[in-house]
């Protein structure tokens, strides 16, 4: 589904992503987890473009996205949904209106359907009561789950979750990654950075491990957490875990 | 005792005689509600002019501070920007009057308008960039990662929440323009102040003309400060927790 080759980033002097290949089929799930500054957030950034690659293809259903520009590249991201780990909810918008804003405006459905979607998702991920609230009168784990809603609105194909979790209070993590599970449940492709290691091991077809800007080793969870072979590794787990 | 209180009962006979004398007689009143009404179009008007100028040059230069885009637009907006805030307006005013309409027969008031929000545009421009400089990338990334183009984030996103946080001072250009407009006297419009001035010439009189405009625009600043204080309230909605 998506096809990465030869993938490099650099921001000025400083190289962040080295020469990355990687693909990811339909239904996968894959975890990226790897120490900060390793390149994984920049890495997710550019499969939908977010960054633009310094060089290297990216091909999404065949479709080579990193020489598409303008409305294209609209398009292709309205297949692929990506959640923050700092939420970026429209503080001025009310949650329906978030949810709703992005189909409406694309002329994807009218408004009476955005509404109807926008109710069935709420109730998806548990908060239907917070239609007519704004965003700052929920909690953070309240907040990510509408960001959720608010990318699963557009009916993406992939969902690009980057640190998801890492912005929330820890009692709060929990209602964010059983939403995930779901969508995992459900067959949904999902690229997720982040340093949840029981979600790594618990939802993942595999695991990759990333640090100075490449992947050093991949696996499928139980392989990766049991049998880890690169030292860089070996070092990281003992220390998360 | 009784000498006081015959001042004070002759100063409010002289009061009233001088109230009639400068405003009822021959009905000089009527110049001063002329003269308002003309400070209230160039005023309105040019505010929407400033407004529209002012928006489009802050999209433009914040465009290009954020992508690098609109170099052009860039510049030529640099250029307004230094030249309108370089110069005095009373200068601009004359200027237009004077050079760049002298051999056209031109209203008066539609030179003022544009004069005058030419100038306000420059002040409304920078306002309005710093609004959208302070909003959050993280905005633009969610509604770019929605599939929304980058007008349509710009305009349904960043801008609405930019001007609420601009709208104080954006407040205040509006008043210095409302006082500003007072100028207008100089290429022989019949403004407000103007108005008592002429009054001030038929009666040989100063203070109660005088008077009487300073009391017209500070109830016209204090009602156009009650009015912004509404419409920040009513934007504040989606503040509370």
């Amino acid at each position: 589904m998506i096809n990465v080759s030869h993938l490099y980033k650099s921001f000025g002097e400083l190289a962040v992503l080295e020469d990355i290949s990687e693909t990811i089929k339909k239904g996968e799930k894959v975890v990226i987890i790897g120490p900060s500054g390793s390149g994984k957030s920049t890495f997710l950034r550019c499969l939908n473009l977010m960054e633009t690659p310094t060089s290297g293809t990216i091909t999404f259903d065949g479709e080579d996205i990193t020489s598409c520009h303008g409305k294209e590249l609209d398009c292709l991201r309205r297949r692929m949904g990506m959640v923050f780990q700092h939420f970026n909810l429209f503080p001025h918008l009310t949650i329906r209106r978030n949810i709703t804003l992005a189909p409406v405006k694309l002329g994807l459905m009218s408004k009476d359907e955005a509404n109807e979607t926008a109710d069935r998702l709420l109730k998806r991920v548990g908060l239907p009561d917070k239609a007519d609230s704004y965003p700052n009168m929920l909690s953070g784990g309240q907040k990510q789950r509408i960001a959720i809603a608010r990318s699963l609105a557009m009916n993406p194909e992939v969902m690009l979750f980057d640190e998801p979790t890492s912005a929330l209070d820890p009692e709060m993590v929990g209602e964010v990654l059983d939403l995930m599970k779901q969508l995992a449940e459900e067959g949904m492709t999902m690229v997720v950075v982040t340093h949840e290691m029981g979600f790594a091991r618990e939802v993942a077809s595999r695991v990759l491990f990333m640090a100075d800007g490449k992947i050093l080793e991949q696996n499928p969870p139980e392989e990766f957490f049991k049998n880890p072979s690169n030292p860089r590794l070996k070092d990281f787990l003992s220390k998360v875990i | 005792m009784e000498g006081f209180f015959e001042a004070i009962k002759g100063f409010f006979v002289s009061f009233g005689d001088k109230f009639s004398q400068n405003f009822i007689e021959k009905n000089r009143w009527q110049y001063l509600t002329n003269g308002l009404a003309t400070t209230l179009i160039i005023t309105v008007c040019a505010v929407i002019l400033g407004f529209i100028l002012g928006f489009i040059v802050a999209v433009v230069r914040s465009t290009h501070d954020k992508t690098g885009k609109m170099k052009a637009g860039n510049f030529f907006a640099h250029i307004y920007l230094t030249v309108i805030r370089g110069t005095p307006v009373m200068v601009q005013l004359l200027i237009i009057y004077y050079v760049i309409f002298q051999s056209i027969n031109i209203n008066k008031i539609f030179c003022a308008i544009l004069a005058f929000g030419i100038n306000s545009g420059a002040y409304v421009a920078e306002i309005v960039r710093s609004g959208i400089m302070s909003i959050d990338n993280g905005q633009m990334e969610a509604g770019r990662s929605l599939g929304l183009n980058y007008r349509q984030t710009m305009l349904s996103i960043i801008l609405p929440q930019a001007f609420k946080n601009v709208l104080p001072a954006l407040a205040n250009e509006f008043i210095v323009l409302l006082k500003e407009t007072s100028i207008a006297g100089y290429i022989a419009i019949t403004d407000l102040t103007r108005a008592g001035d002429i009054i001030q010439s038929q009666t040989y009189e100063a203070f109660m003309p005088l008077l009487a405009v300073a009391a017209i625009y500070l109830v016209m600043v204090v009602g156009l400060t009650r009015l912004v204080r509404l419409l920040e309230r009513r934007l504040a909605k989606n503040d509370k927790r």
